[in-house]
């Protein structure tokens, strides 16, 4: 009986730290969300760029973009909520728009076109993953100096 | 009858002296480098919230095996190892800020587990010897630790993204960047006074570990623990499973190493996949020596106060020797021989203590069968 009880309890542990092991999995997730204003076709259409888009996440200034140009932020969690200051043409007044964007989990970097997602295209045509330039052949790290054995150096 | 007191007094003051010569040797050697070291209180307190939020959590994990007689389990490093472990998954599956850290603390349970029975067990065979048992199982695990992170990682373990991988395709980076992670448990809760930065979270996690040791000590496992640290023969004669108490004093250690190297890594915001590790037992077991703990008896307190001084050295020595020769790595030189002493000065007194013990108790038993022979 004691016994039983023992591995109820260690079965429980067990199961209340993968519980919250998955949870972190998901709500800690990290994203580097990339902020695109750039024209894009879809479906045959042009998309336009606003002339300046200021993006704010949590109330801070992360990006100024003009045409063509492209902002970084980082944010923990599936979704991303930001506020864009959006100019339509040189010297036009600023609209406000607070956006919350839905990021899928298997992308580490995600890239956002705001042309697109502003006008309502579908999530395939304003998000896609951020391919990071490939890896410039590095030394080889096990290329390292002589020593003894003993980790003396040259003592 | 005055001057018998003054004797008395004058002898406890001298055993309390010779009781607590680390601890006073290293006030004095900071009270003079204090000074000369130039730094600002502010400064130097800042410091040393800091370094007490980063390590006291280690420190204390070496508490437990000293209560079950085990000595200063050089054994931790095997904790910190599993901690790396959870830490370069967590990295590399992309887990940021708290619940990254929460995480990696929870991968490093199990490897933490593992390795603490192995070790556990290996110290069981080799009973009054475990502080150089653990010294060397650390160096054995070290090994097999660099096996899997060096070899399995990127080959049999997935690993995904080459900024934590070997060029080579497989095999961890010297360097695995916790940028996503750093100082997140320090800066949560943190409050700042005088420039002063407390970071609160950490330090209430430190102290819900001192309360669960507090409590520890009081249940029926912690009183097991207390007597087979006091004598073995005399705790199995009154039904204790020895072994067992031994080996759940180790994992208890090791598990609480684990998640203290994350604690330790994420203030640090790096982590050197390959060093990180080796020295943190010398330190945290030189700290706690520092502080007035020997290797059969350490307290919480002794924690605190160890902490405290060696990293006050720590921050001043440079500085000091500096100021004082014009090479400051005459001070890095300066508190790495400290550090070494300490632990070669404990464990001389240890054993110069035991010595005399054992030679007290065998004059009196001569004395007793002398007279016993006399009747």
């Amino acid at each position: 009986m004691k016994s039983k009880r023992i591995i109820l309890f260690r079965l429980g542990a067990i199961l209340f730290l993968l519980i919250i092991a998955g949870i972190m999995m998901v709500i800690g997730r990290g994203h580097t969300v990339y902020v695109d204003n750039k024209s894009l076709e879809y479906n045959g259409q042009t998309y336009e760029t606003p002339y300046k888009v200021v993006v704010f996440v949590d109330g801070e200034q992360v990006a100024k973009l003009y045409d063509k140009e492209r902002g970084m932020t980082t944010c923990i969690g599936q979704k991303v909520a930001m506020s864009l200051e959006i100019t339509q043409k040189k010297g036009g007044e600023e609209e406000v728009k607070n956006i919350t964007i839905s990021l899928p989990y298997n992308m580490d970097g995600i890239a956002i076109n705001l042309p697109a997602y502003l006008a309502g295209l579908p999530e395939e045509a304003y998000l896609s993953e951020f391919q990071p330039a490939p890896d410039q052949p590095e030394e080889d790290e096990s290329d390292e100096a002589v020593t003894d054995e003993f980790g003396l150096g040259d003592i | 009858m005055s001057m018998n007191d003054n004797k008395g007094g004058g002898k406890r003051l001298l055993d309390l002296a010779r009781n607590n010569s680390v601890p006073l040797m290293f006030i004095l050697i900071c009270a003079v480098c204090i000074p000369v070291s130039g730094f600002s209180p502010a400064y130097l307190l800042n410091e040393i919230l800091t370094r007490m939020g980063r390590n006291t959590f280690l420190i204390l994990s070496l508490l437990i095996p000293i209560m079950a007689g085990m000595g200063l389990n050089f054994g931790m490093t095997l904790g910190a190892m599993a901690g790396e472990i959870g830490l370069i998954l967590v990295a590399d599956w992309q887990i940021w800020g708290i619940p990254g850290i929460i995480l990696a603390m929870i991968i490093s349970i199990p490897f933490s587990i593992l390795l603490g029975l192995m070790c556990g067990n290996l110290m069981n065979k080799a009973k009054g010897r475990e502080m150089v048992t653990g010294y060397i199982i650390s160096f054995f695990v070290n090994g097999l630790y660099q096996l899997v992170v060096l070899y399995m990682m990127g080959s049999i373990i997935p690993i995904i993204h080459s900024s934590i991988k070997l060029p080579r395709g497989y095999g961890i980076r010297n360097t695995v960047s916790l940028l996503h992670m750093r100082q997140y448990l320090d800066n949560l809760l943190a409050i700042h006074i005088g420039g002063v930065k407390i970071p609160v979270l950490t330090f209430l996690i430190t102290g819900l570990l001192c309360l669960f040791i507090i409590w520890f000590r009081k249940t029926k496992l912690g009183q097991d623990m207390r007597a087979v640290g006091q004598d073995m023969e005399v705790a199995r004669d009154a039904g204790i499973k020895v072994e067992r108490t031994r080996i759940i004093a180790i994992v208890m250690s090791t598990v609480f190493a684990g998640l203290g190297m994350v604690i330790y890594l994420q203030n640090m915001g790096n982590l050197s996949t390959y060093s990180s590790h080796t020295q943190i037992g010398m330190f945290c077991i030189a700290a706690l020596l520092v502080g007035g703990a020997s290797v059969d008896k350490a307290s919480i307190g002794n924690v605190f106060l160890g902490v405290i001084l060696f990293h006050l050295m720590f921050i001043v020595a440079p500085s000091t020797g500096a100021k004082i020769t014009g090479d400051s790595m005459i001070g890095e030189y300066f508190r790495v021989f400290i550090s070494y002493g300490v632990i070669t000065l404990a464990l001389i007194m240890y054993e110069t203590k035991k010595r005399k013990a054992k030679g007290k108790a065998g004059q009196m038993l001569q004395l007793a069968q002398s007279e016993e022979d006399g009747q």
